[in-house]
């Protein structure tokens, strides 16, 4: 008889929500979109142990499949891969990196993407904060003339810093989730 | 009866100071001086940061401490030795057929404390079974002006709400247990109330199970609704230690172990399959008959 409750969870999910679209990154060393959720288990270990307080949990806003996992909104605080969140997780979803050099380039949350058109840089007006607050300066952002941002994607980790430091508002640089490249790609039929 | 409030405060406190190391971890990395966090913070923070950082600092090197501890009565982890709750490990089995050691291991605890005590948890350790127990006593005295049912379940709808649950969390996300289970809502809602200032949905389904409680019985929620209580009494029902009678000693007319039982059971016809050793039918009992200890072998016949 109890069992009749669950069934109307899914009503649930025609409450009004801002979008179906994910706008926020995972955790470092988080797996795939469809493997973390299988894994998560929305303990908040990784929120807990966080020193920078950028992992925050999710409630109904992304539905009740990502009800109380963790995201990173990178605008808000970005993630310093200091790698403690990804040693707590008790399932594994996170799996476990080390905050080395070699640990900080397996992480991948997603791409920066520079908007030039908005850029104070790209403008003349010498800016470079985006690359000051890169965790991987000269390899996943490289600087052009009056400072201009370039993104390598390959080296991108998507940790959300230069996001967080942006003057520029709304900002000019903008991380995607990888759950979002991947979709995107898949749409126009390339495997991830 | 006092032992079994006071430990369920205590891990109310535990689950308060646990979501209080995230703001800790985050002056500890940020400034990691008192003066340091005063300057940018206020005095009060001050106060806080140097109080946990000398109570970190019984247990070894604060920062290393508060990395050690976390988590909520669902999954947490105290000194760095993980608690997996029996109803996540399901959950987890049920939809990556997969369970990390650590994971794993959790399980012991928890598993060995029902094997031997039987629901124990539900009566010392579950921090909602004491809201839902304050709310039994407001209750109580409403009881006095205003008619309240007492409405019974069967088992089979806790036991229903637990497979149901397990479907929907294979279908949508582990997540629905953090509105299904009572004592994880108030442990979801205390860590994003005190670690992100932010109102938790989980609180709504606490108030959903806090009106049941009030509305349809004393401690109806522990009693039918809440799946790790029921799974609890299964693993526990033929626990080792139990309730026990002294049947030469037991008045047949007396009926007030049965009336203030909190989990509805009858110590009168030595049924202690829901037992959670709260203690007070012993306090209540006229002629001392009742004993909590070793299960009897006769008992354990009677009752299979």
């Amino acid at each position: 008889m109890g069992a009749v409750i669950p069934v109307f969870f899914p009503l649930l999910e025609k409450l009004p929500k801002n979008s179906r679209f994910k706008k926020f990154l995972r955790p470092p060393g988080a797996k795939a979109e469809e493997e973390f959720l299988r894994d998560c288990i929305g303990c908040g270990q990784c929120a807990n142990v966080c020193p920078n307080k950028c992992i925050t949990l999710y409630g109904l806003e992304g539905g009740l499949e990502n009800l109380a996992t963790p995201k990173i909104n990178a605008r808000a605080q970005g993630c310093i891969l200091c790698m403690a969140c990804t040693q707590v997780c008790p399932t594994a979803a996170l799996e476990k990196l080390e905050p080395t050099p070699e640990g900080k380039q397996a992480v991948a949350m997603g791409t920066a993407f520079v908007s030039e058109d908005i850029c104070y840089s790209f403008a003349g007006r010498t800016c470079g904060v985006c690359y000051h607050a890169c965790p991987l300066p000269g390899k996943a952002m490289t600087l052009g003339l009056y400072e201009q941002p370039h993104v390598h994607a390959e080296f991108c980790v998507g940790c959300g810093l230069c996001e967080q430091a942006c003057v520029h508002m709304p900002q000019a640089i903008r991380v995607v989730p990888i759950a979002n490249l991947n979709e995107r790609l898949r749409k126009k039929g390339i495997p991830a | 009866m006092v032992l079994s409030i006071f430990t369920r405060f205590s891990v109310i406190g535990l689950l308060c100071t646990l979501a209080m190391l995230t703001e800790y971890n985050n002056l500890k990395l940020a400034y990691n001086l008192p003066r340091l966090v005063e300057l940018s913070s206020g005095k009060s923070m001050r106060v806080f940061y140097e109080f946990m950082d000398s109570f970190l600092a019984h247990f070894g090197d604060p920062g290393e401490v508060a990395q050690r501890n976390g988590g909520m009565t669902w999954s947490i982890r105290l000194m760095g030795v993980p608690f997996t709750d029996p109803v996540a490990a399901l959950s987890v089995m049920a939809k990556s057929r997969r369970w990390e050691l650590g994971f794993a291991l959790g399980l012991v605890l928890p598993l060995g404390m029902a094997l031997v005590f039987g629901r124990i948890f539900c009566s010392y350790l579950c921090p909602a079974s004491l809201l839902f127990f304050a709310i039994a006593r407001f209750r109580g005295i409403l009881g006095k002006f205003l008619y309240f049912p007492e409405i019974s379940l069967s088992r089979g709808f806790a036991w229903g709400l637990l497979f149901g649950g397990l479907a929907g969390a294979v279908w949508l996300g582990h997540g629905i247990w953090s509105l299904a289970l009572p004592y994880f809502a108030l442990g979801q809602t205390l860590f994003q109330g005190i670690a992100f200032g932010t109102l938790s949905i989980s609180l709504g389904s606490l108030i959903v199970f806090s009106i049941l409680d009030l509305c349809l019985g004393r401690q109806f929620t522990c009693r039918y609704v809440c799946p790790t209580g029921r799974l609890l009494g299964f693993i526990g029902r033929k626990s080792i230690i139990s309730i026990s009678r002294e049947a030469t000693q037991c008045l047949t007319s007396c009926q007030s172990c049965i009336d203030v039982c909190p989990m509805k059971i009858n110590p009168k016809l030595d049924e202690t399959v829901d037992c959670s050793l709260c203690g007070e039918c012993l306090v209540i009992c006229p002629t001392n008959c009742l004993s909590i200890g070793l299960r009897s072998r006769k008992i354990t016949y009677e009752t299979a």
